[in-house]
C-alpha cells in the first residue's frame, strides 16, 4: 500500500517538527478533516462549526491566532487566508504539555513560546507592543455580550490594569512620562516566576492499545 | 401496428421476422413444431427458467412461512436471535485475526477513544482564575480579584480545547466502533487484514447484497402495501369497536413485517409501563426506524408533517383507519396551532397516545440533546421511552447532512441487522413548581440514564443553526460579574 508508506513518512516528519506523537497526530488529523469538511485547508469560516466555541468571549481572537503569520512562523505580521494541516498542528503545538524529560533550557524555551503566543493575541496590530488601546480591546471583548456592563466601566478596568502592569515593568513613572506599551520583554517580566505551564496546555488522553477497527 | 400475440414462435411472421418469443415467461420446450435449430437454445433457456422459477418459489415460501405469517400473529421463531449470536461469534473471530495480524507486524492498533481525545479540566471559571491569581506576583496582596493579563489564559485554553475536541459536533457523526463488524463502511483503512479475513468480508458482501437485500426489499414492499391497502379498507367500515380492533391489528401486523424487513432484533423492557390513551410518548431520536420499532409494539397516533410521494400515500391511508395528527407544512411553524391540536387530541380519552420525538432531529445515539419544550407544555402524562441501538451490527444513525433517505434505507437494508433495546420508563407528570423546560429536562435525564446515554444540555438543532445568544451571555455574565463586582467594591472602599 504505497499510500500508507508516504503517509507514515509525513507523520514522522510532523512528529519531528511539532513534537506530537503519531497517534495524537492521527487524532488531530481526523479532527482537522471534520473541521475543514474533508478539504485540505481550513478557513476562518470553518470555525463556525464548533458550537462550544461560540460561548467563548475571545473567540475571534482565538480564531485569529490560528491565521496569524507570526504564530505560523511565516512572517512578522498579517493574516493567512487559509491553513493546512501542518499549520494547524503548529498552532496546536503551542498548547502541548511540557515534557518532564526536557531539560531546563528547553523548558524555558517552551515557556517563552507559549507566552509569545499570548502576546500575539493581545498585540493585534503586530506593533511589537501592547498599547493601551489593544489592552482595552481585550478587556472589552472579555466583558462583551453582557448588557449590564457599560463601555466606560470596561475602559476603566483596562486602564487600571494597564497602570499596574506599567508599574511592574517600568517602576515608578514620572507624572508626564508616557507609557508606550508592554513589550514582549516586559510581558515576560510580568510572568516571571509564575507557573503558567499548567494553564497553557491541553492534556491528551492515553490511547489504549486494543486491537481494532483500522 | 402489430398486436402482441402468443403465437407459436417457430413460424416466421408474414414480414419475415420472428415474433418476440414468449418463451421467457413460460415453461419452454413443450411447444409442438419447434424449428430444429432452436432446440438446444430452447433447452438451455428452459433450464434457466425452471431454476429461476424454483428458487423464486422457494424464496417466497420461506418468506411467507417464516416471516410474514409469524408477523401477522405476533409470534417469533427465534430465528433472528440465533442469527445475532452467530454473527457475534464471527465478529469476535475477525477481531482476533486482526489483532494477530497487527502483532505480527509489530504494530499497535488503537481503539478510538469515544469519550474524546483530551482531558478537559473540570474546574470552573472562578476557581481557575483565583488559582492563577494566587500564584501571581506579590503585588496582589489584597484578595479582591481584578482583571489581570492572566485571565485570558482560561478562555484561551478553553477555546483550544473546544477546537480540538468538542462535545456537540462529535455527537453528530456515527459513534466510533470498537470492533470490526465486517462492514467496509466503518471509517478506517484496512491495514491488518489477512487473506482469510478478506475472503470472509467478500462472502459477507455477497450474502448481504445478494441474499439479504432482495429478501428485505420484498418484505418491505409487502409490509407497506399491506399497510396502505389494509388501512384504506378498514377506513370504509363504520366507526365502532370492530373498526378499532381491526385497525389496531392491521397497523401492528404491518409494522411487524417492516421490523422483519430490517432484521431488527428488539428487546423490550418493562412493558408494563407502555403508554396509554390520553398520554404522550416521548423517546430519543436516532433514525426514522425508531417509529417502526415503537409502533410494532404498541398502537400510537403519529404526529408529523404531511409529505409528498410515497410517504404521503402512506400517511393518507393511515389516517383513514384511525386519527393520526398530520400537519401541513405551513401549520408546522405556528406553535400555538400545533399545541392546540395536540391538546385536543390528548384530552379525548378515546384517542391513542401520541408519539413524539422532542429532540427534533436525529442524534447519533451516544447522547440525548435538548428536548423542545412544546410537547411538555400540553399537560398530559408523559411516558418516556429510551431507545439504544447496538452499533455492532449496523449503525442506525441517520446523518441527514450526509445521506438522503433512500441511501440511508439502502444502508440499513445491507447491514447485518439492527439490534436495539427499548425501555419503557414509568410515566411522569409535570409538578406544580416546575415549568415546561424543567419538566423536559427531567424527562430527558431519565431517558439518558436508562439508556446509558450522555445527558447533554445542547440543542439538537445546533447541527444546522448557530448558538442562541442567551447561551453566549451566560459565560460572559459570570466572568464580568466577578470583575465588575469586585472593582466596584474596591472603588467604594
Amino acid at each position: 500500500m504505497g499510500a500508507a508508506h508516504s503517509a507514515s513518512e509525513e507523520v514522522r516528519e510532523l512528529e519531528g517538527k511539532t513534537g506530537f506523537s503519531s497517534d495524537q497526530i492521527e487524532q488531530l488529523h481526523r479532527r482537522f478533516k471534520q473541521l475543514s469538511g474533508d478539504q485540505p485547508t481550513i478557513r476562518k469560516e470553518n470555525f463556525n462549526n464548533v458550537p462550544d466555541l461560540e460561548l467563548n468571549p475571545i473567540r475571534s481572537k482565538i480564531v485569529r491566532a490560528f491565521f496569524d503569520n507570526r504564530n505560523l512562523r511565516k512572517g512578522s505580521s498579517g493574516l493567512a487566508d487559509e491553513i493546512n494541516f501542518e499549520d494547524f498542528l503548529t498552532i496546536m503545538s503551542y498548547f502541548r504539555p511540557i515534557d518532564t524529560t526536557m531539560d531546563e533550557e528547553q523548558v524555558q524555551l517552551c515557556r517563552k513560546e507559549k507566552l509569545r503566543f499570548l502576546f500575539h493575541m493581545y498585540d493585534s496590530d503586530s506593533g511589537g507592543r501592547i498599547t493601551l488601546e489593544e489592552y482595552r480591546n481585550v478587556v472589552e471583548e472579555l466583558l462583551s455580550g453582557n448588557p449590564h456592563i457599560e463601555k466606560e466601566s470596561a475602559r476603566s478596568i483596562a486602564d487600571g490594569a494597564m497602570m499596574e502592569a506599567a508599574s511592574v515593568c517600568v517602576g515608578q513613572m514620572e507624572p508626564d512620562q508616557v507609557y508606550e506599551g508592554i513589550t514582549f520583554d516586559d510581558f515576560l517580566k510580568i510572568w516571571q516566576g509564575i507557573d503558567i505551564e499548567t494553564k497553557m496546555h491541553v492534556r491528551f488522553l492515553n490511547m489504549e492499545t486494543i486491537a481494532l477497527c483500522h | 401496428m402489430r398486436t402482441w400475440e402468443w403465437s407459436w414462435p417457430s413460424q416466421p411472421g408474414a414480414d419475415g421476422e420472428d415474433h418476440l418469443r414468449p418463451a421467457l415467461f413460460s415453461g419452454g420446450g413443450r411447444w409442438p413444431g419447434l424449428h430444429p435449430h432452436h432446440v438446444p437454445a430452447a433447452a438451455f433457456d428452459s433450464l434457466i427458467v425452471s431454476l429461476l422459477g424454483i428458487s423464486l418459489t422457494v424464496l417466497f415460501t420461506l418468506l411467507l412461512v417464516f416471516i410474514i405469517v409469524p408477523a401477522v400473529f405476533g409470534v417469533s421463531f427465534g430465528i433472528r436471535k440465533l442469527y445475532m449470536k452467530t454473527l457475534l461469534k464471527i465478529f469476535a473471530w475477525a477481531t482476533l485475526r486482526m489483532e494477530r495480524g497487527a502483532k505480527e507486524k509489530n504494530h499497535q492498533l488503537y481503539k478510538p477513544y469515544t469519550n474524546g481525545i483530551i482531558a478537559k479540566d473540570p474546574t470552573s471559571l472562578e476557581e481557575e482564575i483565583k488559582e492563577i491569581r494566587r500564584s501571581g506576583s506579590s503585588k496582589a496582596l489584597d484578595n479582591t480579584p481584578e482583571f489581570e493579563l492572566s485571565d485570558i489564559f482560561y478562555f484561551c485554553r478553553k477555546g483550544m480545547e473546544t477546537i480540538m475536541d468538542d462535545e456537540v459536533t462529535k455527537r453528530f457523526s456515527a459513534e466510533e466502533l470498537e470492533s470490526w463488524n465486517l462492514l467496509s463502511r466503518t471509517n478506517y483503512n484496512f491495514q491488518y487484514i489477512s487473506l482469510r479475513l478478506t475472503v470472509l468480508w467478500g462472502l459477507g458482501v455477497l450474502i448481504r447484497y445478494c441474499l439479504l437485500l432482495p429478501l428485505r426489499i420484498a418484505l418491505a414492499f409487502t409490509g407497506i402495501s399491506l399497510l396502505v391497502v389494509g388501512t384504506t379498507m378498514v377506513g370504509y367500515l363504520p366507526n365502532g369497536r370492530f373498526k378499532e380492533f381491526l385497525s389496531k391489528h392491521v397497523h401492528l401486523m404491518c409494522y411487524r413485517i417492516c421490523v422483519r424487513a430490517l432484521t431488527a432484533i428488539i428487546t423490550y423492557h418493562d412493558r408494563k409501563n407502555r403508554p396509554r390513551n390520553g398520554g404522550i410518548c416521548v423517546a430519543n431520536h436516532t433514525s426514522p426506524i425508531d417509529v417502526i420499532i415503537l409502533a410494532s409494539d404498541g398502537y400510537y397516533a403519529m404526529v408529523g408533517q404531511v409529505h409528498g410521494g410515497l410517504m404521503g400515500v402512506i400517511q393518507r391511508a393511515m389516517v383513514k383507519a384511525c386519527p393520526h395528527v398530520w400537519f401541513e407544512r405551513s401549520e408546522v411553524k405556528d406553535r400555538h396551532l400545533v399545541a392546540r391540536r395536540l391538546t385536543e387530541h390528548v384530552q379525548d380519552k378515546s384517542k391513542l397516545p401520541i408519539l413524539i420525538f422532542p429532540e427534533g432531529t436525529c442524534i447519533n445515539n451516544t447522547s440525548v440533546m435538548m428536548f423542545k419544550k412544546g410537547s411538555f407544555e400540553i399537560g398530559a402524562t408523559v411516558y418516556p421511552v429510551a431507545i439504544k441501538y447496538d452499533p455492532q451490527f449496523g449503525d442506525a444513525f441517520w446523518n441527514s447532512s450526509k445521506y438522503g433517505m433512500v441511501t440511508y434505507l439502502l444502508r440499513m437494508m445491507t447491514s447485518w441487522a439492527i439490534v436495539c433495546s427499548v425501555w419503557y420508563l414509568p410515566p411522569m407528570t409535570r409538578q406544580a413548581e416546575e415549568d415546561a423546560v424543567q419538566f423536559a429536562n427531567r424527562v430527558k435525564s431519565a431517558i439518558a440514564r436508562q439508556g446509558g446515554l450522555v445527558d447533554l444540555l445542547w440543542d439538537g438543532g445546533l447541527k444546522r443553526e448557530k448558538v442562541k445568544d442567551t447561551f453566549k451571555e451566560e459565560q460572559q455574565k459570570l466572568y464580568s460579574k466577578m470583575i465588575v463586582g469586585n472593582h466596584e467594591d474596591r472603588s467604594r472602599s
